[in-house]
């Protein structure tokens, strides 16, 4: 990294201006917009419940649950790092979301690293050999698998290696309460990952084959990838450290996304699998009408989105030195 | 030698069967290190009265660590803190004689102030499940003996208060201010046969350990746990789990893997809510052309595929010990439907819909996905009955929402007709008043119907009515009146079982009349214990 890239120019620092005032925009969204949901969590948690409320203990509750409308105070207290209380747990919602946050890193982290180590190499391998049966065949391949929606790989592959097999786990992302090493736990953690890692990994690899193909195309027909080849450099050397670093920007810009939209990318999944993540906490907290969780929920992976395209444009031009802001 | 040969043979005999039978009679009673009980949603709040879910089973999470003066078990009302119990009618109170040896899982002695307190306690600070207000005050007689008394005569008594409250200890809840907000690890100390171990929010998982001291004896597993898994086909074939909730259709499957398999009595209906404050609803000629449009065995056919019965328009169960077998019945008519609807006025339009000064008439129905035990299922209930309703010439307009959205509408009269659905049909008979009483306002599943005043009469009548066989009566007529009213469509009792693994030795059952306040679950912790 050297001293220009991380340099705050005037036009930097407009950049992170306008960023600000989204996330602040973000802020009132997130703040305002759960209140709108129909129904409240006195509401979603009595009215099916085989307790009958006078109407004295419903207004007594609905009081306690109901935060009166200070947006003023809501972001003083986000800035305090105060996320409120979970109606459902009365709990910091903190730490809920510390709890649920380790497993959705750790599915989604894990296979995305998998997926895009796996999708760019393939698609570069596969642009090398542009119009060969094996490129016709990975194309055909990765196009039908990116039809394939998670919901359905998921389901098949419980069926399969859960039930039939039962080779792993169905659901959650451990052994509860197993009495057992820490190796062993560890152990069990992985066999319990299995599933839910496979459908996202399947889910994902598509996309970042087909990106990192089409990215090789239009660099492998570059000039300098001729003079490369006229200079009898190692075929290896010339798609990696050559054309695959310059094909590199778009499935950065991919990871980085998918990252910011990491509860919603693995809700599905999570629910599949009963995995215990973000996505499975916005859901359940959604149901009850916990209004401090989804608002918590909500702000934190809106702003997720935010940093993390600040970050790209901040990175783009570590990556490619090409990339000029002032002009 | 003829003796010994004689013994000797009697003794392979008997070893022969002790080989074959062995397994099953012992492992009945034996220890096991734990049991995991499947549950599709997972959390369902902290297992203490202030902080669980008011759904049933978070009600049963509470209970295995809290007991209650009496319980009930797959016969009936069974002694738990309390030996025995007596009525006093002159004196309008409940006399409990307190088992001598229970202990809390923090070692003190339990004892009748314990009992005085919490009924104090709950009128002070309400615990949602256990309504005190017929309840005037409790007296210790002793360390070992408890009054209830009431303020009137209150016929539901034990199966509202005395077999559903929860006893707290007074050593640690006396100084408790805010019940809501206490969560100091004090406050899951209970003498119940399970002491709360750890609560994962986001897994929604539970731990709890057997209480040595149990005064019915240590329970059988050593830990009790719960799993959040949404496949139990799956968790129970692979044996991850050993009891869990499932549906009808898996129910061949496991019994060929060997689970039992336990069904349910119809203590849980799917219901068509009606908005009987708005016309045409409000014409009880209406809603019965609506009764006679509906078909209940279609719905389970089509929607079901066959698992579930066909629900009385009484609402009480037919299982139920005061179900009236000659309460009015709608038979599925679409032609009588049409007929009602002509005699209100209503002219058919070419394609066959009805209409009324110029106006066409259209309903629109809220579906939601609710069943039984907290579960949650795929609608397809709505499909059917806007087709059944449309062949009685009704237009509709079907909306599919998500639960909360459907409940909250539902709760503001914001509908025209709602499906919804509630369970407690099996418990005491009260749930006719919860279900029909215009003054319950936090249920949405209550039909709040007060345009009969002689309805309101009986229900009244009936919770202040002692002696069992004219309270019997008085809720055969109620159901008459509510069946001839129609204020809501009763529509079908979905087939409800579980399915647990044998080979733990426990076994699992349904409780008589649902666990405290009527919960269609087969988790009493009776199994557990003896």
């Amino acid at each position: 990294m050297n001293a220009n890239s991380i340099h705050f120019t005037p036009r930097r620092l407009g950049l992170i201006i306008t960023f600000s005032l989204a996330a602040l925009a973000m802020i009132y969204l997130s703040y305002s917009l759960p209140r709108l949901l129909p129904g409240d969590f006195v509401t979603a948690m009595y009215a099916s419940s085989p307790v009958t409320l006078s109407a004295e203990q419903e207004a007594e509750l609905r009081a306690f649950y109901t935060q009166p409308p200070d947006f003023y105070n809501y972001l003083v207290k986000l800035v305090k790092f105060d996320w409120g209380y979970s109606y459902a747990f009365l709990t910091p919602v903190s730490a809920l979301f510390l709890e649920a946050l380790p497993w959705t890193l750790l599915l989604l982290g894990t296979a995305h690293i998998i997926s895009i180590s796996i999708g760019f190499i393939a698609g570069v391998e596969a642009s090398w050999r542009q119009d060969s049966r094996i490129e016709k065949g990975f194309v055909g391949g990765m196009t039908l698998l990116e039809g394939i929606p998670e919901i359905s790989t998921g389901v098949i592959l419980l069926v399969i290696f859960a039930l039939n097999l039962q080779w792993f786990p169905a659901a959650g992302a451990e052994t509860a309460y197993a009495k057992v090493s820490f190796w062993a736990w560890v152990a069990d953690v992985c066999h319990h990952l299995a599933l839910p890692l496979a459908t996202l990994v399947l889910a994902y690899i598509p996309g970042n084959f087909l990106l990192a193909r089409n990215s090789m195309i239009m660099v492998i027909k570059a000039p300098f990838i001729t003079t490369a080849r006229a200079k009898g450099l190692p075929s290896r050397r010339i798609r990696y450290a050559h054309a695959a670093r310059n094909a590199l920007l778009p499935l950065v810009t991919r990871f980085g996304l998918r990252l910011a939209f990491m509860i919603t990318g693995v809700l599905v999944v999570e629910r599949i699998h009963s995995y215990p993540g973000l996505g499975t906490l916005l859901f359940n907290a959604i149901q009850a009408r916990d209004l401090p969780v989804i608002q918590a929920v909500v702000l934190i992976s809106s702003l997720m989105v935010l940093a993390i395209i600040l970050a790209l444009e901040l990175v783009y031009r570590i990556i490619d030195p090409r990339i000029e802001y002032e002009r | 030698m003829k003796n010994l040969k004689k013994i000797l043979v009697c003794k392979i005999a008997l070893l022969m069967v002790l080989i074959l039978l062995g397994p099953a009679s012992f492992s009945a009673q034996a220890q096991v290190d734990e049991i995991r009980i499947a549950d599709g949603k997972g959390d369902w709040g902290y297992p203490n009265p202030y902080r669980h879910y008011p759904r049933g089973p978070g009600y049963v999470r509470m209970s295995w660590v809290f007991d209650t003066l009496v319980w009930k078990d797959e016969k009936g009302y069974t002694p738990a803190l309390a030996k025995s119990w007596t009525y006093n009618p002159d004196t309008l109170s409940f006399t409990f004689e307190l088992n001598e040896s229970v202990k809390w899982h923090d070692g003190n002695p339990f004892s009748s102030s314990d009992v005085v307190f919490t009924v104090e306690y709950f009128k002070k600070h309400p615990y949602k499940w256990v309504p005190m207000g017929d309840v005037s005050g409790a007296e210790a007689v002793g360390p070992n003996k408890v009054i209830i008394r009431l303020t009137k005569p209150y016929a539901p008594f034990l199966a509202y208060v005395g077999g559903v409250m929860p006893i707290l200890p007074k050593h640690i809840w006396q100084n408790v201010k805010d019940p809501k907000k206490y969560n100091d690890p004090k406050c899951f100390i209970g003498t119940g046969p399970y002491k709360f171990v750890d609560f994962n929010k986001a897994k929604g998982t539970y731990l709890y350990e057997a209480f040595e001291n149990y005064y019915q004896g240590k329970p059988l597993a050593n830990r009790l746990i719960y799993i959040k898994a949404g496949k139990p086909l799956m968790t129970l074939s692979t044996g991850k789990v050993d009891l869990a909730n499932i549906k009808p259709d898996m129910a061949e499957t496991l019994k060929k893997k060997g689970m039992i398999i336990l069904k349910n009595a119809r203590g849980w209906n799917k219901k068509l809510m009606i908005n009987h404050k708005i016309a045409p609803f409000n014409d009880k000629r209406f809603r019965q052309a609506l009764a006679h449009a509906i078909n209940q065995q279609e719905i389970i056919n089509k929607a079901h595929r066959g698992f579930g019965y066909p629900a009385s328009f009484g609402l009480l169960s037919p299982d139920h010990e005061f179900y009236n077998p000659n309460t009015p019945t709608y038979a599925p008519d679409p032609a009588k439907a049409r007929q009602i609807l002509e005699s209100l006025g209503y002219m058919k339009d070419p394609q066959g819909y009805y209409s009324k000064d110029g106006q066409p008439l259209k309903v629109e129905v809220l579906s939601s996905n609710i069943t039984v035990a907290g579960e949650s299922v795929a609608d397809r209930d709505g499909e059917v009955i806007k087709r059944q309703l449309e062949a009685a010439g009704i237009r509709v307009d079907l909306l599919h929402l998500e639960q909360a959205t459907t409940d909250a509408k539902v709760k503001k009269w914001d509908f025209n007709l709602a499906i919804s659905g509630h369970g407690g049909l099996l418990g005491d008979a009260r749930i006719l008043n919860r279900m029909i009483n215009p003054k319950v306002t936090g249920s949405v599943n209550s039909a709040r119907f007060g345009a009969n005043k002689k309805l309101l009469k009986l229900l009244k009548d009936q919770v202040a009515q002692m002696d069992v066989e004219k309270r019997k009566a008085i809720v055969f007529r109620i159901q008459e009146i509510y069946a001839d009213e129609v204020p809501a469509i009763s529509l079908y009792y979905p087939a409800s079982m579980a399915a647990y693994n044998p080979k733990k030795g426990i076994n699992w059952y349904y409780t008589k009349g649902g666990i405290g306040l009527g919960i269609p679950i087969s988790q009493n912790k009776m199994s557990l214990v003896k």
